[in-house]
């Protein structure tokens, strides 16, 4: 088995008596692996990622680079580059020293820095503005160079902190996809923190989704979708309906208005769970169809339809809860209206019931 | 935001302000204007006009008594400048890169004090300290008791240039394997420098303006421009007092623009 | 890479993690080093020095004597000499500092208010230059302006509506609002400019009128510029030394010059030592109850 590029053993990181940013990580991120942090804001993944980087110190645990030990090793030490939020470019030095600026430090001088300061920023395809100032660049040509400055130095691990966040939607998503090309023909770890959960499920590999310190779970995008191990990972990630109810048997779910469901259970008989459902995973049907034996049922009342352009997002009152439900806009649908009865239905794998 | 079409001043209040405006700028330049018109004046009385005259530089550049205060007020502008320009950079650093350090809120205090306080107030903490002491007054207390207050000056300027430099930029060249000294020298360095120039020439300008603090630790020997112009006032006005104080005007404007061009040029690269 | 023999192998602990802020601090602490030895040396310990002072007895030469402590020095701060010196000293201060706002204020708004940042930068310089320029000279202007045939006195004659200013009270209070008016002006100008003038609209559009928005909005939120001016403006005013010599002459005699003749003519060392401290004691009070009440810098 191959040395993980990133490993996270117990980590924690405590400011002061109280504040307890990052607590007790572990994660093994693998060679070549595209690896998202992801979480709302103050969820710990920037210091996190700052104590991968050597910013910052844990207070306990230990940060491993390819087998290396960090302990409390300062970041020109450490064999990573990070790709700052603000980009951090040097105002008054041109790219091409901005790009340059790593390898001057390490002793790489002439032609050869020369070269690769070029094959750098022609990877990033900025070619031509080597003797540009960043203030002469756009939002999206200074992240590039950020992002040239840190690759240009061949590091065994790559650290991004929100780097697209400053720019505007288009574009971003343009970045995104150029991103993860670089990423692969570079071959390199990549480990992105973002609050970005459509920006997590398209880049990366793996996504480890945090919340006030704790990493919560693990796992690739489809893996993190369908089948989310809390409440905030449901939550977070897409949308999500949540059904109060108490488990009858394996596989069985009493809800609160009444209905039983069959759904994937983990706990025992008796347990209280929340039943996750995504809104795309129901169907809206006419009273009266009937279903196949291995579809669940669900009674209700449009309350509200709100109309998306590429989808219809119904709000229907079950009883106890109101559940939303997307249908794509394809010709030829039933359109109800708010006050409809209707009948919605999901296949049992779809909805997760959960304790936490 | 800066102010718009609907926040903008209007009407007769925007005349009056205006008019203040211009009466305040006549208030505060005519007087200088006419100290430089007399010191052209053939006439003892510095009231009266008589003439158009250079005597009265001629004979200023013939007193040999302003030409060495002069001297010492160079000298001890220049070094005291130096030295505190140095020490105040190093200060602003230590409170503004550094979280948490033994004794650095007392310190914070201690910095803040040389500006607020009345400089008669230092003079005499500083004359019967050095009399305690037993130093011998004379240039070397004067460039001593500059540094002491000039230390603070800069360090506010520098503080200021400091806390507006993003952090994340020393992080960055740390980041790329610069070690503590080469990321001062090639990042923070260079971009804070303006407000270092402008400590410095902050400096610079408090040292050759002060009389106070001056005039009491200079002992019975050396003495400065500032303090030896002083001396005349008190004795006699002449014209030649204003020819001085002309060249003091115009060298303290032309150290003015300067430093805003230097500042100017440094602003454009960075 | 020999010196990463000490980081290797090495899981962190809380104890790994405070010496690498110990040594951070220590870092902290030596780049400030030499200024802080400087001033604690020329400055703290001066302030002590004073203060013991100002218990001494005072020897036939004026110097101190540091023996047979006592409070003559202090007593003669009771004095009604005294009193009226440093009531004289703190109503022109007061007075200053009020007539530089109420001058500074409307000029401070008005070069805030140009719309092009050009021309608001011009109008600075144009304050500045007076600023730099030295203060001697400044004050000395005005001493040959208000002197018998200066030219503000023969215009006060040809009037008929004043004489002979200079050597008076009011030649005083010219020089000091002469010298100390950019003190008020630039730190006024800073606040003013800082003020996020959406919140002006937003008032207007909660129909307050022009004057209201000022009073209730603008003179508020300039609140800061003011403290600071008035600061920089009292303060020196207080101790003023030069001004008052040269326009005030023998017989208006403040506290700068009553504290700087204790160390000449009069040769009373402690004494000069007592004012001073007491002078500096009310500062430090005032300058700590100005911190505590939430300001962080000047």
């Amino acid at each position: 088995m191959s040395v993980a590029a990133v490993s996270l053993s117990n980590v924690t990181k405590r400011f002061g008596e109280e504040v307890t940013a990052v607590d007790a990580i572990d994660l093994e991120i693998a060679d070549g692996e595209f690896f998202s942090l992801l979480g709302p804001s103050g969820c710990g993944k920037t210091t996190t990622l700052r104590m991968i980087a050597g910013l910052e110190f844990p207070t306990e645990g230990s940060i491993q680079i390819f087998g290396e030990e960090m302990g409390i090793r300062p970041p020109n030490k450490r064999p990573v580059n990070t790709v700052f939020q603000s980009y951090a470019l040097f105002p008054h030095m041109t790219v091409f020293r901005n790009v340059a600026f790593g390898l001057t430090m390490t002793g790489v001088e002439g032609s050869e820095r020369d070269r690769r300061v070029h094959e750098a920023i022609d990877l990033v395809q900025l070619s031509g503005m080597a003797n540009r100032s960043p203030k002469q660049l756009s939002g999206g040509q200074q992240q590039r160079v950020a992002l040239a400055r840190a690759l240009v130095n061949r590091p065994k691990v790559l650290l991004l902190d929100e780097p697209l966040g400053a720019l505007d939607l288009k574009l971003r998503q343009a970045m995104q996809l150029e991103l993860k090309d670089i990423q692969q023909e570079v071959g390199i770890t990549f480990v992105y923190v973002t609050h970005d959960q459509q920006e997590a499920l398209t880049m990366s590999d793996r996504i480890g989704v945090m919340s006030h310190g704790r990493l919560l779970q693990v796992g690739s995008a489809e893996e993190i979708y369908e089948s989310p191990v809390s409440r905030f990972v449901a939550d977070f990630i897409g949308e999500t309906n949540f059904i109060e109810g108490e488990i009858l048997t394996g596989g069985e779910v009493r809800l609160a208005n009444g209905a039983v469901v069959r759904a994937r259970t983990r706990s025992g008989p008796g347990s209280h769970v929340t039943l996750t459902l995504r809104p795309e995973k129901l169907n809206i049907n006419a009273p009266g169809t009937t279903f196949p034996d291995d579809r669940c049922v669900l009674q209700g009342t449009v309350q509200r339809r709100i109309y998306y352009g590429d989808a219809l997002y119904y709000e229907v009152d079950i009883g106890t809860v109101i559940v939303d439900v997307m249908v794509e806009n394809r010709p030829g649908i039933i359109r109800y209206a708010a006050g409809d009865q209707v009948v919605l239905d999901f296949h049992p794998e779809a909805a997760e019931a959960l304790t936490e | 935001m800066s102010v718009s079409e609907g926040t903008a001043v209007k009407g007769v209040v925007d005349r009056l302000l205006t008019m203040n405006g211009w009466l305040v700028f006549l208030f505060l330049y005519v007087p200088i204007l006419i100290v430089i018109l007399f010191s052209f004046s053939d006439h003892p009385n510095v009231g009266i006009w008589g003439g158009f005259t250079f005597d009265w530089y001629e004979r200023m550049l013939g007193n040999q008594q302003l030409l060495r205060a002069l001297r010492n007020s160079v000298i001890v502008a220049l070094i005291s400048t130096a030295v505190s320009t140095v020490a105040g950079t190093a200060a602003a650093i230590a409170l503004e890169r550094y979280r948490r350090w033994l004794g650095k809120r007392p310190f914070d205090a201690l910095l803040y004090l040389p500006v607020i306080i009345p400089d008669v107030t230092m003079a005499v903490m500083l004359l019967i300290w050095f009399a305690q002491l037993e130093f011998r007054l004379g240039l070397t207390t004067i460039i001593l008791s500059h540094i002491a207050f000039n230390i603070s000056f800069v360090a506010i300027v520098v503080r200021a240039r400091l806390a507006n430099m993003d952090e994340a930029l020393e992080e960055a060249a740390a980041d790329l394997y610069a070690s503590r000294w080469k990321t001062f020298r090639l990042v923070t360095l260079p971009l804070i420098w303006p407000g270092v120039i402008g400590g410095a020439l902050l400096a610079l300008t408090l040292s050759l303006d002060d009389v106070v603090i001056t005039s009491l630790v200079q002992g019975p020997g050396a003495t400065t421009l500032p303090v030896y112009v002083f001396g005349l006032i008190r004795r006699s006005v002449t014209p030649e007092i204003n020819a001085v104080s002309t060249v003091m005007l115009v060298a303290s404007m032309l150290l003015v623009f300067v430093s805003l061009a230097f500042q100017r040029r440094s602003e454009d690269r960075v | 890479m020999t010196d990463l023999a000490e980081f290797e192998k090495v899981e962190v602990s809380p104890e790994l993690e405070q010496k690498a802020e110990r040594d951070k601090a220590r870092r902290g602490l030596l780049t400030a080093l030499p200024s802080y030895v400087y001033l604690v040396f020329f400055f703290a310990i001066p302030l002590v020095v004073v203060f013991i002072f100002s218990f001494a007895s005072r020897s036939r030469t004026g110097r101190p004597v540091l023996e047979d402590w006592n409070l003559d020095s202090w007593i003669g701060l009771i004095d009604p000499l005294f009193a009226s010196i440093a009531w004289r000293s703190l109503w022109l201060a007061v007075v200053n500092t009020v007539l530089c706002l109420l001058i500074g204020y409307p000029f401070a708004y008005w070069i805030a208010t140009r719309r092009r940042p050009t021309t608001r930068n011009i109008l600075l310089i144009l304050v500045l230059i007076p600023f730099w320029s030295n203060f001697l000279v400044r004050t000395y202007a005005w001493r040959t302006l208000l002197d018998v045939d200066g030219l503000v006195t023969r215009l006060g004659e040809a009037t008929g509506l004043w004489g002979q200013l200079l050597f008076t009270a009011p030649a005083v209070f010219i020089g000091l609002l002469y010298g100390y008016l950019p003190f008020m002006v630039l730190p006024l100008y800073a606040a003013i400019e800082r003020i996020e003038w959406s919140l002006i609209e937003a008032a207007r559009d909660l129909y307050a009128s022009g004057s209201d928005a000022f009073r209730k909005v603008t003179l508020p939120l300039s609140r800061p510029g003011i403290v600071a001016g008035s600061i920089l403006v009292f303060i020196p005013s207080l101790g003023a030394y030069v001004t008052p010599d040269i326009l005030g002459g023998a017989r208006t005699t403040l506290l700068g010059n009553y504290i700087v003749t204790q160390f000449g003519a009069a040769r009373n060392w402690p004494f000069g030592a007592a004012m001073s401290s007491a002078i500096l004691i009310v500062m430090l009070v005032a300058t700590i109850y100005y911190f505590r009440s939430g300001a962080k810098t000047l």
